[in-house]
């Protein structure tokens, strides 16, 4: 069994952590750096964790266990005014990135007001290209029920945090987090922090069955074996942007623009196939500058191609 | 600053109260207010936010927030309110240019040069419509991001904002106006 671990202290001895982990037979997930400060999310035989947290003590860092690691969330409000952020979304944004998971924070066009509130084809589609979404809304019932509509069409998983438990919303979201509404300073009172740490244990219970429903039909290739490759290739590699290639629970956000790689990404090859066989690569809706890539399931990959055990010849 | 919120929503009346208290004071009027009523009708939607201010808004000149005398060919400025402080500088630095502005401690201004007293006394440092202005942005910025339509009524000390999302109806204004005539009543009491 792997288990998942978050590093954060500086960058001296980085290098030995990183070969170590990789002579554990260990995959370094995520890698951050701000300045001298480092966090690195790694997956690692659970046999080996004590070699590797007495390392870290060693070289003057932390590690924490990360329940969301491997997972983009995006963290949805009305909009980006002032009258929602910072506080509570970035203050959602900031304790679930504190658990492993990669966070963004999006505010809707037109998600203002009771009776006018939209959400754009668009906009759905940008939310469903992340594991989950986090919808935060304001601190009137009659409103949050309203608001309900936002993200009933949404594929992913959605858990809806708001001042009151609103009436009807339960079969639009897969959880409710209430008691967060709007807010005008930080999250930072201990009962604030607890039903933060009650959204990490709800987001976490939604990615663990969405997760359980992957297993049914597995993936071809691991997303991280597929990252691995992925980091070999030179503008990947060179990428200035912060994490450049982000997991999914079904695949990967490669960050360099679709039109110019995705025929280099699809013809690398894994396990003696091209990656453009076993997933499915596509421009991210939010612009060209990313690469969305789903894995295919094994039972996908098998049908797909033709003379391989388990094809339909048909 | 006394709140009085008068909701059907539970959680929205504890809520706002504590967000009209925060924001005000993020905005630094929370000492400017002597009491306000919040009235959240968020099924209609409908908000009627009426505060009354501890001193009604009126421009502010130097003789109001600091004492001015003459020695000489300078005119000595003695800071009595220090909130003004930036502001008669400002007014000073564009008036008579910073070579002329000596400021010798955080209340002491010296002003070189052929000024008078009574002309000194009479400059405005802060305009009573700017003052409103603000409080009225701060009041717009507590209440719902969605409520767009608003309507304010202004008379001496009360302020009050009657707002809802689409198209306001009589009945709101009135409400409004009725909320608002009760808060300058209570002006009259005090």
């Amino acid at each position: 069994m792997f288990e998942v671990l978050m590093y954060d202290g500086g960058v001296y001895r980085s290098e030995e952590l990183f070969e170590l982990v990789e002579d554990m037979g260990g995959t370094i997930i995520q890698k951050t750096r701000s300045s001298q400060i480092l966090t690195v999310t790694m997956s690692i035989p659970e046999e080996d964790k004590t070699a590797i947290i007495d390392f870290c003590k060693e070289i003057g860092g932390e590690v924490k266990s990360v329940p969301l690691a491997g997972t983009e969330i995006a963290v949805v409000g009305p909009t980006l005014g002032r009258h929602h952020m910072p506080h509570p979304i970035c203050d959602i944004a900031e304790h679930l990135r504190r658990q492993g998971a990669i966070t963004v924070v999006m505010g809707l066009a037109r998600g203002r007001g009771k009776l006018t509130s939209q959400i754009s084809l668009e906009e759905k589609m940008i939310i469903d290209e992340y594991d989950a979404a986090i919808f935060s809304l304001g601190n009137f019932k009659p409103c949050v029920e309203a608001k309900a509509d936002l993200f009933s069409d949404i594929k992913v998983p959605v858990v809806l945090v708001s001042g009151p438990m609103p009436e009807g919303a339960e079969d639009k979201c897969e959880a409710i987090v209430a008691g967060v509404g709007r807010k005008a300073s930080r999250m930072r009172t201990p009962p604030e922090r607890e039903k933060l740490d009650e959204m990490v244990d709800k987001v976490g219970k939604v990615l663990n069955d969405k997760k359980a429903l992957l297993e049914e039909d597995p993936l071809f290739v691991h997303p991280a074996e597929i990252k691995q490759l992925l980091e070999e290739y030179e503008p990947v590699n060179m990428c200035l942007r912060p994490a450049p290639v982000v997991l999914h629970l079904d695949g990967l956000r490669v960050k360099v623009g679709y039109q110019e790689h995705h025929e280099a990404i699809e013809n690398m090859e894994i396990y003696g196939r091209k990656i453009g066989e076993i997933c499915r690569l596509s421009p991210s809706k939010i612009n060209d500058s990313s690469i969305i890539v789903r894995i295919k399931t094994r039972s996908e990959v098998l049908q797909e191609v033709p003379g391989r055990e388990g094809a339909d010849d048909t | 600053m006394d709140i009085e919120v008068i909701t059907e929503d539970g959680f929205g009346e504890e809520s706002y109260r504590n967000l009209f208290v925060e924001i005000m004071s993020d905005v630094g009027k929370a000492f400017q207010i002597d009491k306000a009523l919040l009235v959240l009708k968020p099924e209609v939607p409908l908000f009627i936010f009426s505060v009354r201010l501890r001193a009604e808004p009126s421009n502010k000149t130097i003789a109001g927030v600091a004492s001015v005398r003459k020695e000489g060919d300078a005119l000595y400025i003695t800071i009595t309110d220090e909130r003004y402080a930036p502001d008669i500088l400002r007014e000073l630095w564009a008036r008579y240019g910073k070579g002329s502005v000596e400021q010798q401690t955080r209340f002491d201004i010296i002003v070189k040069g052929d000024v008078s007293e009574t002309d000194m006394e009479s400059v405005i440092i802060a305009s009573g419509e700017e003052y409103l202005k603000e409080i009225i942005g701060a009041v717009w910025r507590s209440m719902p991001e969605g409520i767009k339509n608003r309507h304010a009524f202004i008379e001496g000390q009360v302020i009050t904002v009657v707002a809802t999302e689409e198209r306001f109806e009589r009945h709101m204004l009135d409400e409004g106006e009725g909320y608002h005539k009760k808060m300058m009543e209570a002006v009259k009491d005090v």
